[in-house]
């Protein structure tokens, strides 16, 4: 199984049509990889269907990078109770 | 003698989704007043209490001066007791005396009219415990009451609803500025503009079928055509608009386009061009420039309605728009579906085709799905920043009552969500 931070690179790849390899941690999703506000949106619910998972919107859309984006997933599949690798 | 008003059914309440949200189902318009003002004008009484859901209880005391779900309200008088769907002309008048109830098929109360001492003997405990003892054991009327059933049904009767409250009212004339030249059609006896209303030149006000009742400090932009009948609210602005017959505009709309046999609560904005016919707006909502609902099929058939996202109810008439709950907003150049049910605090976003035909409250249409959006706080943040702007105040009593409603409408939304996503992800 591909690790969370390859997942969530794929996904943000898919929504924002990027190349998954030229996004990294540090990346800001808006100021970086030209994330529109209704991409947001879109991206919060394509992670919540990757990872089959719910996130508060709030707290979601307050992620601002990539690396935020994994450290979020991670503690909100750790307490929903959903299994991750990596 | 003391008018209660009840709205406590939650079945019957579902009818009138999404508008009911966040009122009693008589506040609702239809013609020039709401349901509860046409039944104390058929009553004649002034001492008034009311019962309503739990969760609308803070926020509609900080909207009413009657007493609202207080049961003291119960003891020391006659008591004449209504639900809010019961249309005002089939009641008694209160010179009748003695204690009688009528219940829909369900066994819940339309109406009741109780003595103090026949009171006393009802179950106390609570409102609903209350009425349920009415039902059981007092006297049968004779009388049958007939009901408003659903949302359409107010689209509907509007038209014959505003003849029906202007010659009740019995108000004419012109008391505001009418700015030549404009063009009066019809009899005159057929027109009231109220103190304070301003009608711009070159403007059209054609009362030939019907009357027209503009009421005080309503603006009424030049190159607008009023055709009755019409009621236009307190304060709304008519900015060129198309209005054709069978209108009712609330308080501080603003009306541009074309708006045909439709209702809107008050506190609306449909500045901009494009269609609204036989919808119900609720309030605090925003159409964008272009919005436009379809009122009749291509097929000549009947409307549909999904008031739950699940169950399509035949309405029976040719002709129903869009039912749009409050603080709703609309991107420029939405199309709504005929029949469409669009939630309160839902968010449109166009797709340059009809949006489904039910979008949940609290829903953000987005990219052809509906998802969570920015949610709940940020919806909240806009409803403060509209009212705001009209003078009015959001309270921690409106909040406490649309999470309540976000507590409802979960289910429905919920399954929307899910099945955004996975079209979202193919």
């Amino acid at each position: 199984m591909a690790t969370i931070e390859e997942r969530i690179k794929q996904v943000t790849a898919r929504v924002l049509k990027l190349n998954p390899e030229e996004i990294r941690p540090e990346h800001n999703f808006a100021a970086d990889l030209g994330a529109e506000s209704v991409q947001s949106i879109e991206l919060v619910a394509m992670f919540e269907q990757e990872f089959g998972i719910e996130m508060e919107e709030d707290a979601a859309l307050a992620v601002e990078t990539v690396g935020g984006a994994i450290d979020f997933i991670r503690d909100v599949c750790r307490q929903q109770g959903v299994e991750t690798e990596g | 003698m003391r008018l209660i008003f009840i709205d406590r059914n939650e079945s019957s309440r579902a009818n009138f989704y999404p508008l009911s949200y966040s009122r009693p189902i008589w506040d609702l318009r239809c013609g020039i007043r709401s349901l509860a003002e046409k039944i104390i004008a058929r009553l004649g009484v002034s001492d008034i209490a009311c019962f309503v859901p739990d969760t609308m209880a803070e926020a509609y005391r900080q909207k009413t001066s009657w007493p609202v779900n207080d049961l003291s309200s119960l003891c020391g008088d006659e008591l004449f007791i209504v639900d809010g769907r019961v249309k005002a002309e089939g009641l008694p008048k209160t010179a009748q005396s003695g204690s009688e109830v009528t219940t829909d098929s369900e066994g819940n109360v339309l109406y009741a009219r109780v003595d103090p001492s026949q009171a006393a003997t009802l179950a106390q405990d609570d409102i609903d415990a209350f009425l349920s003892s009415a039902g059981r054991t007092l006297s049968r009327s004779e009388r049958s009451v007939a009901t408003w059933n659903y949302t359409w049904d107010l689209i509907l009767a509007n038209a014959e609803e505003i003849r029906r409250d202007f010659a009740s009212l019995g108000r004419q004339g012109i008391e505001g500025v009418v700015e030549e030249p404009n063009a009066l059609r019809g009899s005159r006896n057929d027109i009231y503009i109220a103190p304070g209303a301003l009608v711009h030149p070159m403007v059209v006000i054609d009362a030939e079928h019907g009357p027209v009742y503009i009421e005080q400090g309503v603006q009424i932009h030049p190159f607008s055509r009023i055709e009755g009948p019409c009621y236009i609210g307190a304060k709304s602005i008519v900015l060129g608009a198309k209005c054709r017959e069978g209108n009712s505009i609330g308080p501080m709309c603003r009306i541009g386009g074309e708006v045909e046999e439709s209702i809107l609560q008050g506190y609306s904005n449909k500045y901009h061009d494009g269609f609204l016919g036989h919808a119900y707006v609720g309030e605090w909502v925003n159409l964008g420039a272009l919005t436009t609902n379809s009122d009749l099929k291509n097929d000549y058939t009947t409307v549909s309605v999904m008031l739950d996202g699940k169950h399509a109810i035949d309405t029976g008439s040719t002709k129903v728009g869009s039912l749009i709950g409050d603080h709703t907003k609309t991107s420029i150049g939405t199309f709504l579906n005929t029949g469409a049910c669009i939630g309160a605090m839902a968010v449109l976003m166009a797709t340059g085709k009809p949006l489904p035909k039910f979008i949940p409250s609290f829903g953000w249409y987005v990219e052809g799905v509906v998802t969570k959006g920015f949610g709940r706080t940020s919806l909240y943040k806009t409803a403060e920043a509209a009212m705001s702007r009209r003078g009015c105040q959001w309270t921690g009593a409106d909040r406490a009552m649309w999470d309540a409603v976000f507590e409802l409408t979960a289910p429905a939304r919920n399954e929307a969500v899910r099945r955004g996503r996975i079209a979202m992800s193919k």
